[in-house]
């Protein structure tokens, strides 16, 4: 934190100076600028704003695979009404949620567990550290896949050591129990590593002023390093959150939203919709309506490191 | 805690204890890519013994079956093509781009540079749709041109995020000397910025390697059979015809994640700063 604002602060400060006593003898500097920035801009409007423009456009209207690219009639909101008037788009919300707030509490509270028996100052805690963090560099759809195979309901290790035949990807509330798990086995390790990283830039001395005082061990925790750690709680939680909102690879590879639409992520409804159904109008209302709702984590996110930023 | 907190000697239970925790956990947390490994150096019976084999010879048939199909081999390629000219882009694009944002304040820097921040950020079935059917409409699905576009939707912002970062640690006054000395600005950036930014470069180009290596989606709907990529191609051993193939499934996710995971060592300095996009410094 403190070494971030000083960043920007001296920064802004130097910046100033720099550019007035240099004198212009190229003319050229003066597109300097435009001339660095300008292939970036012109890659974020073909990728991304075209993209997201044209996916308002379609979500109007009826188009369809053999139409052309802008034939499509408008059909006001109609797309819009028939999302909300299907349940599994309906259903997809309330699971999303559920999904994103059960797979980031468990992450945060193993994660900062982890943390802290990480930041103790021991021996061979390198080691602990980088064998702990493997699971987050597994390609998702690799670690998904294998988990697959430790469920199988006949040849499976975990069917075999809990010596029953549970069908866990084949049943509703296992199914969604199983790819909790995978998540949170996956995605435990980031946010432990970035709760690390906080907790090492902690500064010590409240700690040890608190310590003379005679604070129990838990008060020192509750009342001094976790108030100090906020900041760090906070952009693991929303990048989590941001993350989990999308979550897709995991679902797509255990259960594809099944069984009875159990496992129905707004990603995973969006990707039925537009590349199984090809109904490319309701997939990109879908896809509208899924911006909307991470556009709004975004923009907390940005409010955040800004806000950390200026201080 | 107070070895927690470091003010106190830990005591010899405390260390035992903290060294059982974390056994504990790296036990739970390896055991599933520790069996896994141990499957796929199984023969095809040791696979379904029942109780589980807990110790055998080691046989690395699935590993060569996996590496003579010519389409995982192709799969391979692609991945690299792919991946690499994905990083490529992001970085020749990306690099001047946050040296700007970096050092020269100019009109709609902080939007430009939180759309970027959004653009990172925002689920890409939701900019895989609309860019499908753009896609399409020109004759690009289906190719690996097609790939690399969408992976700049995630290195390119991951590319100016870290590398802004960057510039912004190195001082200033090595190119203003540059500059009093007579240098234009562009051969400032080439000759004295760019040598400096060498670290940073191999830092952002090894995360955006990453993310591109593990990306399933975006290649998932943009390839065919002769332009898919591995982790596509790794579906497909486990949703054959024939059901699972194990031993398929087994050595080509343990080959596929073998690059990954040797990747994020050599940048694990960097590790927290890209996952983070930045917001916390590793």
């Amino acid at each position: 934190m403190g070494k971030a604002a000083t960043r920007v602060m001296s920064l802004s400060a130097r910046a100033m100076p720099s550019a007035a006593p240099v004198r212009r003898r190229f003319s050229a500097d003066r597109w300097f600028v435009p001339v660095t920035v300008l292939p970036t801009f012109v890659v974020m409007v073909a990728i991304f704003g075209l993209p997201l423009l044209f996916s308002l456009y379609l979500s109007f209207t009826g188009w369809s695979p053999n139409q052309a690219l802008l034939g499509g009639a408008y059909v006001g909101l109609a797309n819009y009404e028939d999302l909300f008037a299907d349940p599994v788009f309906v259903g997809s919300l309330g699971i999303t949620f559920g999904y994103t707030a059960a797979a980031v509490s468990a992450q945060l509270a193993a994660g900062l567990g982890i943390a802290l028996l990480l930041n103790i100052d021991l021996p061979y805690m390198r080691t602990f550290r980088t064998a702990l963090v493997i699971p987050m560099m597994i390609t998702p759809i690799v670690g998904a896949l294998c988990w697959k195979l430790l469920l199988d309901p006949s040849h499976g290790v975990v069917n075999h050591w809990i010596g029953a035949q549970i069908i866990w990807l084949g049943r509703p509330d296992t199914a969604m129990l199983a790819v909790w798990v995978v998540n949170v086995w996956q995605s435990t390790p980031y946010v432990a590593l970035i709760l690390l990283a906080g907790l090492r830039s902690l500064p010590s001395e409240p700690r040890e002023a608190a310590a003379i005082d005679g604070a129990s061990r838990w008060q020192m925790f509750l009342h001094i390093t976790l108030p100090l750690l906020k900041p760090y709680i906070l952009v693991a939680l929303l990048l989590r959150t941001i993350f989990e909102f999308r979550a897709f690879d995991n679902i797509y590879a255990m259960t594809g939203g099944g069984p009875a639409d159990s496992t129905m992520v707004l990603s995973m409804f969006t990707y039925l919709a537009s590349f199984v159904r090809f109904d490319f109008a309701l997939g990109a209302a879908a896809s509208w309506m899924m911006l909307l709702m991470s556009m709004g984590l975004c923009l907390v996110f940005i409010a955040l490191i800004r806000r950390r930023d200026a201080h | 805690m107070a070895i927690v907190v470091g003010t106190r000697r830990a005591t010899w239970v405390q260390r035992a204890l903290v060294y059982a925790t974390l056994s504990a956990l790296v036990v739970v947390f390896l055991f599933p890519l520790l069996w896994i490994a141990g499957l796929s150096l199984k023969t095809r019976m040791q696979t379904f013994a029942d109780p589980p084999l807990y110790l055998w010879w080691p046989t690395f048939e699935n590993y060569a079956d996996v590496l003579g199909r010519s389409d995982f081999m192709m799969a391979f390629v692609n991945t690299l093509l792919v991946s690499g000219s994905a990083v490529g882009l992001s970085l020749c694009v990306g690099v001047p781009a946050a040296y700007a944002f970096a050092r020269f304040p100019f009109r709609g820097r902080s939007f430009l540079f939180f759309a970027l921040l959004v653009m990172r950020m925002l689920p890409p079935i939701a900019v895989l749709v609309p860019m499908y059917v753009l896609f399409s409409k020109i004759g690009l699905t289906t190719t690996r041109l097609s790939v690399v576009l969408a992976y700049a939707t995630f290195s390119l912002p991951l590319v100016v995020w870290i590398m802004r970062g960057f510039f912004e640690d190195l001082p200033p006054e090595l190119e203003e000397s540059a500059w009093i000395d007579g240098a234009n600005r562009y051969s400032a950036f080439a000759h004295i910025v760019m040598p400096l930014a060498k670290p940073g470069m191999v830092a952002a180009a090894i995360l955006c390697l990453q993310l591109a290596w593990n990306d399933f989606l975006f290649a998932a709907v943009l390839t065919n059979n002769a332009t898919q990529t591995l982790p596509v191609k790794m579906m497909t051993f486990s949703a054959g015809d024939s059901g699972v193939d194990w031993g398929g499934v087994t050595a080509s996710g343990m080959l596929v994640i073998l690059p990954v995971i040797v990747f994020s060592f050599l940048a694990q300095r960097h590790l927290v700063a890209g996952l983070s996009s930045g917001a916390v410094k590793g």
